[in-house]
């Protein structure tokens, strides 16, 4: 009974697994085929439904080389968009946050509890306002519209919030009585010891900026100047039926932020395990 | 900021009363210059627009024209009987009500079988976890592929168990099925990590004593497992309703609304009205409504959480 269970678990286990990555799988394998063989083999199950015959890297180079949908130009924007948006989210974020974990000053209370409150306003109620206001700034088609609304993060406040409250006093009157300023205790005692902390909270906003959708389409309408998930959903609207392409792109797409997350998954999980237990 | 310092230098051997006034007066200007930036972003890009998408909501605002009026009330008593916008609320609770019992379920049961650290569980932690980081973009693009009903690897698994085969997304009646589908195949490894937090919070002795009074797995599960992580599931539950309400992104890519309509979700009406209408006034009320809808759900949950506290 016991090993039947065991063996029951480890199925299970195994096909939830298979269920995970298969359509990353068929993706990426589906990407290095040529058009005619991507529906050969659909219809049975065998190897070559995974592994390809003829494996060829022309739909990628057709990707890359297109002048109409320059997917490296899109890489490339949202990359230097998600750069810029994560390490200001960290350093704007992080003094908010060492203000609140570990200074004295009148309204504290007040001014954190309204930072607190700000996480129950959806983005969607100000989505109609907020891309007036990028209207009246005059930041329509500019990545200014995608970084300045996105340096807050109200959830990053909260997370480093708890770990700076950790770090003992002593240690920063002792810096206090070495002559060190507040700004410079900041930098060279407080930030040192979070890193864990700003690794997670700038890999959740590096990936949070990768997967943006919405509000890149309302506020970008240059096409040159598109975020990579706009350009995949547009890519493959128009593009229709060439499927082995857009499977190219959206590889392309994938396979970067895919490694990022292998290299630093203990913070990234790390971080969303510390949300959730104190939620 | 230095000068409440050097002022209060020469008086610190005398008098250190007046100096630690002035150190905490130091302090406090300090604490302000830390929280400014994001207080200002906060002000600027969340209470400010909250602020003015109430305004809003009350007026007929066209932004093509560049016209505003008051209409007092008349977006929300229209948008009440308007059957488009009823019918993108009532999607938006098909799939929550389906996807909460069920996404909350798997993602217990995944985090239960790789609680017990035995050969790869991190690889399978991993594995599961990978969907999670796959854009909604691409994630849409490849199971449009996925649903297709020649070709698509869903079908072709179907047909290998001798069931009926479809195309789930051109069927108005299984389209929003193919979009849970979706929904919780992105889903269900987040809640899964969240849940091995909350079991790893449970003692371990509680278990032991219960094995100890002859507890069998289930007695367990039902009587130690369940109820301590309340707090836990609490949290997955009401984060999972939001998430559900506001499904949007997968509704863009997937289907795009159709097919007739049948998965436009709130918010995919809330941005067809305000940015493709153009009617902003229209749109933001919408908003407001799915807000107070959210709201009152998340509230009436805490509260149901609360009371069977242990």
């Amino acid at each position: 009974m016991n090993r039947f269970a065991s063996f029951a678990k480890y199925t299970a286990m195994i096909i939830i697994a298979i269920i995970s990555i298969i359509p990353i799988v068929w993706m990426i394998t589906g990407a290095s085929r040529p058009y005619e063989e991507l529906f050969k083999y659909s219809n049975s199950f065998n190897i070559h439904l995974f592994v390809p015959v003829h494996p060829t890297l022309q739909n990628f180079k057709d990707v890359i080389f297109n002048e109409r949908n320059p997917f490296l130009t899109y890489i490339g924007n949202t990359l230097f968009v998600a750069a810029i948006v994560t390490v200001l989210v960290l350093l704007i974020n992080s003094m908010a946050a060492f203000a609140f974990a570990k200074l004295r000053f009148r309204g504290k209370a007040i001014v954190f509890a309204l930072f607190m409150s700000a996480m129950i306003i959806p983005g969607e109620v100000t989505l109609v306002p907020n891309y007036l206001l990028m209207h009246a700034f005059g930041w329509l088609d500019s990545y200014k519209a995608l970084i300045i609304p996105s340096m807050l993060s109200v959830f990053g406040i909260f997370l480093l919030r708890q770990f700076f409250a950790e770090i003992p006093d002593e240690i920063l009157e002792a810096a206090k009585i070495d002559g060190a300023t507040m700004p410079r205790t900041f930098a060279r005692i407080v930030l040192p010891a979070a890193v864990p902390p700003m690794i997670t909270l700038g890999l959740m906003t590096f990936l949070g900026n990768w997967d943006s959708y919405l509000w890149p389409l309302i506020v970008i309408n240059d096409d040159k100047k598109q975020m990579i998930q706009v350009a995949i959903a547009a890519f493959s609207s128009a593009e229709g039926t060439d499927w082995s392409k857009i499977l190219a792109a959206s590889t392309i797409s994938t396979v970067p932020i895919l490694i990022l997350f292998l290299f630093l998954q203990r913070y990234y999980i790390q971080g969303i395990t510390a949300s959730g237990v104190k939620g | 900021m230095a000068s409440p310092t050097t002022a209060a230098k020469p008086a610190a051997n005398i008098v250190p009363k007046k100096k630690r006034h002035s150190s905490l007066r130091n302090e406090e200007m300090t604490a302000w210059w830390f929280v400014l930036p994001a207080f200002a972003l906060l002000l600027i890009f969340v209470f400010y627009p909250m602020l003015q998408a109430f305004i809003i909501s009350f007026q007929n605002y066209n932004l093509v024209g560049g016209t505003k009026t008051f209409v007092g009330l008349d977006n929300y008593k229209t948008l009440i009987t308007d059957h488009s916008f009823l019918a993108s609320l009532g999607h938006s609770f098909y799939f929550a009500i389906i996807v909460i019992p069920i996404q909350t379920i798997i993602s217990l049961g995944m985090a239960l079988l790789i609680q017990k650290k035995v050969v790869a569980t991190g690889l399978f932690r991993t594995l599961y976890f990978i969907p999670v980081v796959i854009s909604t973009a691409v994630a849409a693009t490849v199971f449009k592929l996925i649903y297709n009903k020649e070709y698509g690897l869903l079908n072709n698994f179907l047909e290998l168990l001798h069931l009926p085969t479809t195309n789930f997304l051109s069927n108005p009646d299984t389209a929003m099925n193919g979009v849970i589908m979706l929904g919780m195949w992105k889903a269900v490894g987040f809640f899964m990590i969240i849940f091995l937090a909350g079991l790893n919070n449970i003692p371990q002795d509680l278990y032991e004593a219960a094995r100890v009074d002859g507890a069998s797995k289930i007695q367990q599960f039902f009587r130690i497992t369940l109820p301590l992580l309340n707090r836990t599931t609490a949290f997955v539950v009401i984060i999972t309703t939001i998430d559900a309400i506001k499904i949007s992104g997968l509704v863009f890519v997937l289907t795009n609304g159709g097919p007739n309509g049948a998965t436009e979700t709130a918010v995919f009406y809330i941005y067809q009205m305000a940015f493709k209408q153009m009617q902003m006034g229209y749109g933001t009320a919408a908003a407001f409504i799915l807000f107070a809808i959210v709201l009152a759900i998340s509230l009436v949950q805490m509260r149901l959480f609360r009371n069977q506290d242990y």
